[in-house]
């Protein structure tokens, strides 16, 4: 590993200036489970490492008892979420998601802000995010701005943040009544996997139980970058909600999906799982939605 | 250079780092604590996890600068100075947790921060835990056995 | 069995402790004083011409102290078992893993950035990386001094009248079967430490299975450097894992040596984890035709199999898997007419190695899940149809193997107990069996299946046993301290065994075929017997009796029955130290199986036992999705005799869920002779969440020849583990997969054509 320099700003602004004092030479790092895998392999050559780990405001964790929205700052690390009973509880398709990120030292180290902005296709953390329309907050040399979680990858390790932007936290506003959501990461094993692919499918019902309100299919592995299944979300969207509709669901994301052939996998096979995958996640939407 | 300060298996440490070390580099190569293992160097084995603040990381992912402050766990701190092994440790000798031993002092380090938060941890939970750190000798099965036993005689403090 | 004291308990790993603290030290924790580090550079294409090489810009580099290429190694320094492989390639590189050049350097990090600053230009060359195309006519070469692709090396054994047999048959099935790349998988990885002293004698610290065999390679290194008539001496750190990866020296120890000599210093090179993936050895790839035919009550009739490896770039042991893999062929069963043809081919991929079942599993995979097409098309239960072609003890089989204990149909019922217990058939779950036949009582792969074994006696009743054999975790230091202590009356504390250096231990064959128990077992055990009788024969004269009344037991020598002629073995070795006219109570053995070589014919008793086991699978298959689960898991051997339960349970589970990887999850990837997958992310080792409930029942048929009756056990967990799955597989959901690893992506393919097709 190159030798760096490891700055510890106490807060966003700090961090920001010092980036700006070394920016050709700087980087971010969080937890840093992908950070050091990339300075090792001389992906990454920084003179200086700035750390986000010091600063107090991006760890928490926190959910607004007046508007219901919950704020998930950038440091939180998978574990702390897995960890959280009010997750598991109102959150299953997050705590689906990072449970099963690498395995639990990476968990208790790797931050949710890390996953997101490492910017793979496969970044468990992303699905569960945009299914719950969460918002970024990011802050840079030029100020504060919002961007949906949905609209911040470009492609493979590219987000839509300029040099010296942060991101702060990720905001989720307060899910509907009578909603269920759910993530599968489908791959050889039970653990230490990168999904071969990753599905979330969040829904929620009118009063009669039956219509659905409001539907998001989220796809990781499924193209350049985490994506929605439009098509599939509107096909759901004011419809009864029955095992056949979310069959035809499974066919529209399959078909708007942009799967590849790679040696981990074919296209066709991650095409499949997409179908019967979202009939499945569906599924155990609607049972969660029943139970409660 | 960077001074930082940390506590090492109940010893208070004092120790001038270069900033790019990761605690691996630390322990190992600097420090002479050879029992925590590098199995991969990408966090995909868990050969040398080492306890954090009571959580358990992989000490090749973790740089050793930011271990400053913080209280660090590795085997070499298990057994006491009398030469006593730790009820884990114990456990893992008796009930076959252990062949060629490269991926021991992770797998026992990895439930050792299990046990000390859960100590009534069942094997879907075990399993959970362990998942990070790979063994190719035992197939698991005696790895859980040993933790398991291991409750019951003291493991979980 | 209560007739034992020490023999058959359940004691912990002699060196659990020290391992459980963090103290054992492997490759990696060896450091010399003045130490250099070694790093090795690898080519850039799977099959080139090397134009040029620069390295004035890597030798510039501060801290680097020597670089190395093919021009720098001696003409007869060549390894593997055609010694067709020079430790560092010149003028041409065949695969992506051949080394090109090496650093030795002061730290790591300078060894690593001086590979980055060599200069090396190449004229690609056309690569083959199918075997079967690489047995075409007009296939580029992958050598160009030779001919054709296809090794020199037919295995070609032909016993009874296939042809014949084929006509008689009721019933016939073929199949092609293919297996892939997988690899061991040590946690420790691969490393050594070259140290010359001033006379230029060798010291080398290296993780090894076969210490005795190195030095021999290694004095060989040294003779082509034009060493001569120097020492060789190995030291094995404790290794990190075996498996059979560590069967053969290899470049990076013959580097290790170069550098050393070159700078006067010793040299490290320690693997890092992709290297491990990408510059060692794999399990030998196979495509399988296979065709097996019955008559009317299922008794099999013959075997006709045909079989083409991949050999990759160069020939290590991987070559010479077909001489296992005919023991199934021949011999799983009773089957009179056997045809066997295989045929190794040169291509640019990774050469193979030796690995736990040595061919064994390629072939039971096609033997077992084409046997259970066959049961099928006979319309007779695949447990029954084991059972009625299953081998008896006493039986000589057309390879003329003698078995002489045989448990195969007790591993059945046992198997088959488990498996049944309940009785409804649930929609999707299925279940499957496999048998195997293993080498029980050494392997005559050399001129000598030997091991050598020292005791020394010391004044307070310990002993100290200098073994030839070897151990990497499995275990060996138990067995052999279980089986003296058993034989001298002491407890397991007592014996101390030091199995690390060639300088002290003698001579053996090394750690393979399963032979370790059975072979440096009964070299244990001989020395034991020879150190007891001069303990019997120096007691009776101290205790006024003769020695054939005196039993040794609870670290006492007494004649039973009568406490008054009874004393403590310690106090007698001090009497017979401290004597006028003393002796010392050192004794050798050295044990050789009577087993043989196989002849031209292929023909001959390889092993002195052979081991026997059933695995048998419950699984679900997801029919949406192509996953498969294993829901039960029972793996029942006939070992003979079990010196060590907890250890030989280890050792089963540990095979089984090697297998399970082999059956469902691993494989190299190589994309035109290029690894693409040298890491554990993507190399699919199973996990702890993934290990499933395994049931391993014991079947003990004591076997004459084993110490105390112990046949090996090593290797046979992993054998038949695939074939159970793919028969489990089909009873499930009636799709037969016949390529390995059975992925949910060919499970499911499979599945679609099926209902196409219906």
């Amino acid at each position: 590993m190159k030798p760096f320099n490891y700055l510890t700003p106490a807060t966003v602004e700090e961090a920001v200036s010092l980036f700006g004092q070394h920016s050709e030479t700087a980087k971010y790092i969080a937890g840093g489970t992908d950070v050091i895998v990339k300075l090792k392999d001389g992906w990454m050559e920084p003179d200086y490492l700035i750390s986000l780990k010091k600063i107090e405001e991006l760890s928490e964790l926190r959910k607004n008892e007046n508007t219901g929205d919950l704020t998930i700052g950038a440091t939180v690390t998978h574990a702390t979420l897995e960890k959280s009973i009010m997750i598991q509880k109102e959150y299953p398709i997050i705590y689906d998601a990072v449970s099963n990120i690498g395995s639990l030292q990476v968990r208790n180290v790797g931050t949710i802000g890390g996953n997101l902005m490492n910017a793979v296709p496969s970044a468990d953390g992303a699905v569960p995010m945009i299914a719950l329309d969460g918002v970024a907050l990011i802050q840079g040399p030029g100020g504060e701005r919002s961007v949906e979680v949905k609209d911040l990858f470009i492609e493979p390790y590219k987000t839509v943040l300029k040099p010296g932007e942060i991101l702060k936290k990720i905001t989720i506003p307060a899910p509907a009544p009578r909603t269920g959501s759910a993530y599968i990461k489908f791959g050889r094993r039970a653990a230490m996997e990168l999904p071969l692919i990753g599905i979330g499918v969040l829904l929620s019902l009118d009063a009669d139980l039956e219509t659905c309100a409001r539907a998001r299919i989220v796809l990781g592995v499924a193209g350049p970058t985490p994506m929605r299944a439009y098509e599939a979300e509107k096909l759901l969207t004011g419809k009864k909600i029955t095992e056949d509709l979310l069959r035809q669901a499974g066919e529209k994301a399959a078909d708007e999906s942009k799967v590849r052939d790679s040696v981990r996998g074919s296209a066709w096979h991650r095409k499949e799982m997409i179908r019967v995958q979202v009939r499945r996640m569906g599924l155990k939407c609607l049972e969660m939605i029943k139970r409660n | 250079m960077t001074i930082i300060n940390f506590k090492l298996n109940n010893d208070l440490i004092e120790y001038e780092i270069k900033d790019h070390w990761t605690l691996l580099h630390l322990l190992r190569e600097e420090m002479g604590l050879i029992g925590t293992k590098e199995g991969c160097g990408n966090g995909e084995c868990g050969a040398c996890t080492v306890i954090v603040d009571k959580l358990a990381i992989n000490s090749c992912l973790y740089l050793a600068i930011d271990a400053d402050k913080k209280t660090i766990e590795t085997i070499e701190g298990l057994a006491s100075t009398d030469g006593k092994l730790h009820p884990l440790q114990q456990s893992f000798v008796d009930n076959g947790g252990i062949q060629c031993g490269f991926c021991s002092p992770g797998m026992i380090m990895s439930s050792k921060a299990l046990l000390d938060g859960n100590p009534d941890a069942t094997r879907e939970e075990i399993k959970h835990a362990l998942a990070g750190n790979i063994c190719r000798c035992t197939g698991y099965l005696q790895i859980f056995e040993s933790v398991e036993a291991a409750k019951h005689t003291g493991g979980a403090k | 069995m209560s007739e034992y004291n020490v023999v058959g308990k359940r004691i912990p790993k002699i060196d659990a402790a020290q391992k459980a603290m963090g103290r054992a030290e492997y490759i990696q924790d060896v450091k010399l004083p003045g130490m250099l580090y070694g790093k090795i550079l690898y080519s850039k294409h799977a099959h080139a011409r090397i134009t040029r090489m620069d390295l004035s810009k890597a030798l510039a580099l501060s801290g680097v102290y020597t670089i190395l290429t093919g021009e720098d190694v001696p003409e007869k320094m060549r390894m593997g078992f055609y010694k067709d492989n020079p430790p560092l390639k010149k003028d041409k590189v065949f695969s992506f893993r051949d080394e090109v050049a090496a650093v030795a350097a002061k730290t790591p990090e300078i060894a690593k950035k001086a590979l980055e600053l060599i200069e090396i230009d190449y004229e690609v060359l056309p690569g083959i990386f199918d075997p079967e195309k690489a047995m075409e006519k007009d296939s580029p070469l992958v050598h160009e001094n030779t001919k054709s692709n296809v090794l020199k090396l037919p295995w070609k054994l032909h016993y009874g009248d296939v042809d014949k047999a084929e006509k008689e048959a009721a019933f016939v099935v073929e199949g092609r079967f293919t297996t892939t790349w997988v690899t061991h998988c040590c946690m420790g990885t691969s490393g050594a430490v070259a140290s010359f002293d001033a006379a230029d004698n060798l010291t080398i610290y290296t993780n090894t299975q076969i210490p005795s065999l190195a030095q021999k390679d290694f004095l060989e290194a040294l003779k082509a450097m034009g060493l001569k008539n120097k020492r060789a001496r190995v030291i094995k750190p404790i290794i990190g894992g075996g498996f059979g990866s560590k069967l053969d020296t290899y470049a990076y120890e013959h580097i290790a040596i170069l550098l050393a000599h070159k700078c006067r210093k010793p040299v490290k090179i320690v693997f890092d984890r992709p290297e491990e993936f990408i510059a060692t050895s794999t399990r030998q790839p196979t495509v399988t035709h296979i065709k097996q035919g019955c008559d009317k009550n299922g008794k099999l009739l013959f075997r006709d199999i045909r079989m083409v490896l991949d050999n990759g770039a160069h020939t290590s042991w991987g070559a010479t898997t077909p001489s296992v893999m005919m023991m199934p062929i021949t011999s799983l069963y009773r089957v009179d007419n056997v045809r066997y043809d295989a045929k190794c081919v040169y291509t640019n991929n990774t050469y193979s190695q030796a690995m736990r079942g040595y061919g064994n599993p390629q072939a039971t995979f096609a033997i077992e899940s084409n046997i259970d097409m066959l049961a099928e098309k006979a319309g007779i239960d695949p447990i029954e149809f084991r059972r009625i072609n299953r081998n008896h003890p006493g039986d000589v089989t057309p390879q003329n193997f003698k078995i002489t204990t045989c448990g195969l149909d007790l591993c059945l019922d046992a198997v088959e107990k488990e498996l049944r217990k309940s009785g409804t058939k649930e929609k999707g779950v299925g279940i499957g069996v496999a048998s195997l036949i293993h080498v029980g009582g050494g392997a005559r792969i050399y001129k000598s299946d030997g091991c050598g074994v020292i005791i020394k006696m010391d004044d307070y009743g310990k002993a100290s046993v200098f073994t030839g054999g070897t151990d990497m975790g499995q275990g060996l230091d138990n067995i052999t301290a279980q089986i003296v202590a058993e034989e001298l009356g002491l407890l397991v504390e007592d014996v101390h065994v030091v199995h690390t250096d060639t300088d002290v231990c003698p001579w053996d064959v090394g750690a393979h075929a399963s032979r370790s128990t059975f072979v440096a077992g009964n070299a244990a055990l001989g020395a034991a017997k020879k150190i007891k009788a001069q303990l019997l024969e120096l007691g009776s004269k101290e205790l006024k009796t003769t020695p054939d009344s005196l039993m040794l037991k609870d670290r006492l020598i007494f004649v039973p029955g009568d406490p008054e002629k009874s004393m403590a073995i310690d106090k007698l070795l001090r009497k017979i130290h401290f004597s006028p006219g003393g002796t010392m109570l050192v004794s050798d053995h050295f044990f050789d199986p009577i087993n043989e070589n196989m002849g031209p014919d292929y023909k001959g008793n390889m092993s002195m036992t052979y081991t026997f086991g059933v695995h048998g699978v419950k699984v679900r298959v997801d029919e949406e999705t192509g996953k498969v689960e294993v829901l039960e898991y029972v793996a029942a051997h006939d070992v003979g005799q079990a010196i060590n339960p907890l250890l030989l349970e280890g050792q089963v589970y540990g095979g089984v869920v090697m297998g399970l990887g082999y059956a469902l999850s691993e494989e190299v990837m190589h994309v035109n002779g290029k690894n693409m997958n040298p890491n554990f992310r993507d190399y699919k080792l199973f996990t702890a969440k993934d290990a499933v409930k395994i049931i391993a029942p014991v079947i003990q048929t004591p076997d004459k020849d084993g110490p105390f009756g112990a046949k090996g056990i090593g290797e046979p967990g992993c054998v038949p583990t695939a074939p159970a799955i793919a028969n489990a597989i089909y009873d499930a959901v009636g799709v037969r997969i016949t390529t390995l690893p059975i992925t949910p992506e060919k499970v499911l393919a499979a599945l679609m054509e099926k209902k196409k097709n219906h």
